[in-house]
């Protein structure tokens, strides 16, 4: 393990935060600077914009599925997704609060999100330690990350799909039609999948990272295909994106398979056996 | 000192209350995990959370279509509805599981942590298999997870009770209250479905399962507190406090 080179957890952390909220961000500020900029640049802003968000969640796919990397390393008795889902419903309860409770001042919300899901994944992580016992030294920590992870997933793919994160847009683009369900269910099986794919002995932090890339960028390309229903050509953006990402990381984690991997050998078909 | 809404503690506590029904039902479950799936434990062979949130969502479904159906309908109406709904999903889960146990695997119903089923008063021990731990869902199990998704049930279905009247009051949610408030119980209900499981470790028979006196206590004092948080977000949302 030693003499294998990882990526430390505050740097995918920063990672995560700072590509996560920049993704979000640009989803509300890209329309506003094309407006002062003129008319034509003003329609193509505003239609790469929401890709933004999509792939800022894609960020904080790869923090998460690194946190849950951490944690369900002690072994959690209930399985890797237990995390995952967990993951999303602190995310969702945070995003929602923080989103709804800055009324007017728009730009606030993720942050207050963010702040939201950390302080409920402590709390959450500190009674797993200290009350349920679970004798998991991380845990308190990567409870906090893996909800912060949650909420920006959930407002990021969210924004792509309603185009930003106003609260009162989000409910109508993304609650009403149910789409939701989907940024919930894919955006935490992105989360999960990747450790329960990789766990193991052998189990390496690069196979698993660009796995989760290659994870989120599947997200994105079906939060892509609601995204067409909801915003059109945006939504083709972000679902060819997402595509064009999901091959480049499948192929680098295919690699690392191969490269990890003893011997590749093709078994061939199943011999038919003479009745 | 601002002065709280009597209604809004309420709430509040309503939620708390019902995210420790669902911990509590979580309990009652009879969950085997990776071993039950092998048949070489007693319970369903799946995880903790995919079966109480299983039956919950279905729960939550059949207490919103009563809400939807019957607005002025009694709060112990939604209830049951969501406990029914619950019930019949889990039953017909575990129906499933036991035909598939019974004449797919081929194991006798046995568990592993009582000697006598203290329903049907049938002994236990004969029937295991050496190196397992119970094997199928004999018919404690089978009632301890029928108690297990009526809480569950009546617990989300409460939770999407107080909500939905509460966001349809609100300026900013109003007609979409029915979708926030669904998709809020979802969360506080995964949230409520992942605490237990970490206590009770994956596996639980039911509740003659003696980790059940030892891990509901503590985890039915951590769905409290988190769910009461999550009852002050919640309310807050809906622009309660401010």
């Amino acid at each position: 393990m030693s003499d294998i080179k990882e990526r430390a957890p505050n740097q995918l952390m920063i990672f995560g935060i700072v590509g996560g909220l920049l993704g979000i961000y640009l989803t509300y500020i890209l329309p506003l600077a094309g407006e002062q900029l003129g008319e034509k640049v003003a329609i193509f802003l505003k239609t790469i914009a929401p890709v933004a968000g999509a792939l800022g969640a894609m960020c904080a796919v790869v923090w998460g599925a690194d946190a849950v990397r951490r944690v369900a390393k002690y072994g959690l008795g209930t399985g890797v997704p237990s995390i995952g889902q967990i993951a999303m419903g602190m995310g969702i309860v945070a995003a929602m609060f923080g989103l709804a409770i800055v009324k007017t001042l728009v730009l606030a919300g993720p942050i207050v999100a963010l702040i939201t899901a950390s302080i409920i994944g402590f709390i959450i992580g500190w009674f797993a330690q200290n009350v349920i016992k679970m004798k998991i030294p991380v845990m308190i920590r990567c409870m906090t990350e893996i909800a912060a992870a949650g909420t920006i997933i959930i407002i990021g793919f969210s924004a792509a799909v309603a185009g930003n994160f106003e609260f009162a847009n989000i409910i109508k683009l993304v609650f009403d039609n149910g789409v939701i369900l989907a940024v919930f269910w894919v955006g935490a099986v992105a989360v999960l999948h990747p450790f329960n794919a990789c766990l193991g002995p052998d189990e390496k932090q690069k196979r698993l990272l660009y796995l989760a890339g290659s994870t989120g960028a599947i997200t994105m390309a079906i939060v892509g295909i609601a995204a067409t229903m909801t915003l059109g050509a945006s939504g083709v953006i972000t679902l060819i994106i997402g595509i064009i990402l999901w091959l480049i990381f499948y192929k680098k984690f295919w690699d690392e398979v191969y490269n990890d991997a003893a011997s590749v050998v093709g078994t061939g078909l199943i011999p038919k056996t003479e009745a | 000192m601002v002065a709280i809404d009597p209604t809004i503690i309420t709430n509040i506590l309503l939620i708390a209350i019902s995210g420790t029904l669902i911990c509590i039902a979580v309990h009652f479950i009879p969950v085997g995990g990776a071993p039950a799936a092998m048949a070489q434990a007693t319970g369903i062979g799946t995880g903790t959370v995919e079966l109480a949130a299983g039956s919950g969502l279905v729960g939550l479904i059949t207490a919103s279509y009563m809400y939807a159906n019957e607005p002025t309908a009694s709060m112990v109406l939604v209830l049951a509805a969501g406990a029914m709904g619950s019930m019949v999903m889990l039953a017909s889960t575990m129906f499933a599981g036991s035909l598939i146990y019974a004449f797919g695997v081929g194991v006798p119903f046995a568990s592993a942590q009582i000697k006598k089923d203290p329903i049907t008063g049938t002994r236990q021990d004969i029937y295991m298999s050496k190196g397992t731990q119970g094997q199928g869902l004999p018919t404690v199990c089978f009632v301890s997870g029928i108690i297990g998704a009526a809480l569950g049930g009546a617990g989300g279905g409460l939770i999407y009770y107080v909500l939905v009247k509460l966001y349809s009051q609100s300026v900013l949610i109003g007609p979409s209250a029915a979708a926030v408030a669904g998709v809020f119980t979802m969360g506080v209900f995964y949230v409520n479905a992942v605490i237990p499981s970490y206590g009770v470790g994956g596996t639980i028979e039911g509740f003659h399962d003696p980790k059940f006196r030892r891990v509901l206590p503590k985890d039915a004092f951590t769905s409290f507190v988190v769910s009461m948080i999550c009852g002050v977000v919640a309310v807050m949302i809906g622009g309660g406090l401010i």
